[in-house]
């Protein structure tokens, strides 16, 4: 998908949180602002691409979904590996999906980058009635840890947009900034589809990419 | 009748209906609390079925039948309540059955991810650091067998393997940029005619990079990783393409694609190759890859000796039944095991197959067939091949580990090594004496 395209920067992006609170939903409705109201358990990687414009600059967002991450310890290293931005999802109307974002953000810490950029979602907002999270709640959380936050519904397109935009944003913000020392969150771009662009936050001839 | 039937079976599908039962329970959960009596638990679910479903089901069990058919008998209306309070009972033990696995199952989890993170602690504070002298002490190696957390699994498996070829990132670009230009040259010759005077060796490894191109897409297809548009497909591509470069005696050869996976999902890309090339290089490897007949038979016959001294029964078993091991074991040394076990449990056996060597892969074999001794005893040769080629998917990780610690590589006080090595010394004379 989109192959082709002329950019400036690959940043890779994962989904993460409990099974069931709209991680592949967010992501479709973000790639193809498409959703899918009996959707299938993900196996394994679900993988897509968007490219948006940030000020001048053409980000190419790569960003992963998984379900496999409980399943298969086997593919946790690789999930997380080069990934500089990630969003952590719970549904506003299941406590308990909010009470294991203290583990996934533990995992998170554990196996990426520590210069991460790492967003809270609340997801299931068109779900209001039964909503069991307070927003009060879960934005004091999100500040104690440094997290950005949002409350999302991926069925009525709300934040979404918005979501992966302040994600992209602030990563964006902070290789430029060089707020980040090299190396660290170097791996930008992803060796896949642009095998040698990783170290450099450097702008790149989007030319000589393909095999 | 045919009415009452037909009213019947609405109420009963409806309450069978699991949206029914998930929102009729988790309704009664909120308001009602543990252990009503059913009365209360009624009015809740009525209110609510109100609100979303207008054909109402609780009403219509509950009331009486519309004025135009005959009235519910008291018998039947007592039958009828029974009826549905026997449902609503079934659901909630099944709601409470199925809460109860779940929190089973987290907290297994949740056990399971503490142990990763301790492991994770103890090896980069305590091992990697000290790697040459801690490497071979007990506690390291007993906590290498409990399986390496994901975060140090691949710098362990990158150390243990080693670089016995002092193979450089510089390098491994060399070749990769080798195998792009190939790779273009064959895309723009292929559409023309086949170029006549290229040597058979050119061919060769033309076709065995073809051949890769083909592979990836079968290469843990579930995973949606390495198949074309997933994020790890070019660069597995580089990697089997930079060995076959690198390597074009050897060439790719199937079952090579499975190896390099598990070694991307877990290192680099240069990291990648440099463990996939050496660990290719070893011994066991290179005569697996190079099919090497008379060495893969003098594996073959090694593993045997183990066999009939662990399993002498299923040993038994398979002589009579003609199953000899390169059946199944040639799938398994070949991708080792990444291709026949979970993932997840492969993962474990290549942590001691980088802990133990070799050995490792024919112990695990045998730790295979110690687990579904019993089953195996009861088929024919045909079930027999089929099973082990395709082993159960839900496979758990510790009841092989058991069996594999259950299984001595010990023969007559010889060990995997001495066994294997007076196969090689036969052999080398049997060549001798065949080459004159």
């Amino acid at each position: 998908m989109g192959s082709d395209e002329a950019y400036n920067f690959v940043f890779k992006v994962v989904l993460i949180g409990e099974s069931g609170v709209g991680k592949s939903n967010l992501l479709s409705r973000f790639t193809k602002n498409e959703f899918n109201h009996d959707s299938r358990t993900t196996i394994g990687v679900e993988f897509s691409t968007r490219t948006i414009q940030l000020k001048s600059l053409i980000i190419k967002a790569q960003i992963w979904d998984t379900a496999g991450l409980e399943r298969y310890r086997a593919i946790t290293s690789a999930y997380y590996r080069g990934a500089v931005g990630a969003l952590l999802v719970y549904d506003i109307t299941k406590h308990l999906t909010y009470e294991s974002v203290e583990r996934w953000l533990k995992e998170l810490y554990d196996h990426a980058d520590p210069h991460i950029v790492v967003m809270l979602v609340g997801n299931k907002t068109d779900l209001g009635s039964e909503r069991s999270v307070p927003t009060e709640d879960a934005k004091d959380f999100a500040e104690k840890n440094g997290l950005l936050f949002l409350e999302t519904s991926a069925l009525e397109s709300t934040n979404v947009e918005t979501a992966f935009q302040n994600v992209l944003g602030e990563i964006h913000r902070k290789v430029s900034s060089k707020e980040v020392t090299r190396g660290s969150i170097s791996a930008v771009s992803l060796s896949s589809p642009v095998p040698r662009a990783a170290g450099d936050p450097e702008e790149k001839k989007p030319c000589c990419r393909n095999l | 009748p045919t009415a009452y039937t037909w009213v019947l079976n609405l109420i009963v599908n409806m309450f069978l209906s699991p949206c029914f039962l998930c929102f009729y329970v988790k309704e009664y959960q909120v308001k009602v609390g543990p252990a009503p009596g059913p009365q209360v638990q009624l009015s809740a679910a009525r209110r609510k079925n109100l609100e979303f479903e207008p054909l109402s089901t609780t009403a219509l069990i509950l009331e009486d039948r519309p004025p135009n058919l005959p009235a519910k008998s008291v018998e039947e209306a007592m039958r009828h309540k029974q009826e549905y309070d026997e449902m609503v009972a079934g659901a909630r033990r099944r709601e409470l059955k199925e809460a109860q696995k779940k929190r089973r199952q987290m907290k297994e989890r949740f056990k399971q991810e503490d142990s990763i993170a301790n492991a994770m602690v103890i090896w980069n504070n305590d091992v990697l650091p000290n790697w040459d002298c801690m490497r071979n002490t007990r506690r390291v190696r007993e906590l290498w067998w409990q399986g390496l957390p994901p975060s140090v699994r691949g710098r362990v498996w990158s150390l243990a393997i080693g670089n016995e070829l002092n193979i450089t990132p510089e390098l491994f670009e060399i070749f990769l940029s080798r195998a792009k230009e190939r790779w273009k040259s064959f895309s723009e010759t292929s559409s023309e005619n086949e170029i006549e005077d290229s040597g058979s060796l050119q061919t060769d490894r033309e076709s065995s990079l073809d051949l890769i191109k083909l592979d990836i897409s079968r290469t843990f297809p579930s995973l949606f990783i390495f198949q074309k548009g997933g994020p790890y497909h070019d660069l597995l591509r580089s990697v089997l393409g930079a060995y076959t470069c690198y390597r074009p005696d050897v060439g790719y050869v199937q079952g090579m694609s499975f190896i390099a996976a598990v070694l991307i999902l877990n290192l680099e890309e240069a990291e990648a190759f440099i463990a996939f090339a050496n660990l290719l290089n070893k011994p066991c490897q290179m005569a697996f890859f190079r099919v090497d007949h008379d060495l893969m038979l003098k594996y073959f016959a090694a593993f045997e000796v183990f066999f009939e001294e662990n399993l002498p029964r299923l040993f038994n078993h398979f002589q009579i039944n003609n199953l000899t091991p390169d059946l199944y074991l040639i799938d398994w040394i070949f991708t080792l095991y990444s291709k026949s076990l979970p993932l997840d449990v492969a993962c474990r056996v290549w942590d001691v197959f980088c802990r133990d060597g070799e050995e490792c892969l024919f112990r695990t074999g045998l730790g295979i067939l110690r687990l579904y001794q019993e089953v195996l005893l009861q088929m024919d040769f045909i079930h027999m091949a089929q099973f082990l080629t395709r082993l159960p998917d839900d496979m758990a990780a510790d009841n092989l580990f058991s069996c594999i610690t259950a299984t001595q590589m010990l023969s007559s006080n010889r060990k995997w090594g001495q066994v294997t090595e007076v196969n090689w010394n036969s052999n080398s004379i049997f060549e001798k004496w065949a080459s004159i």
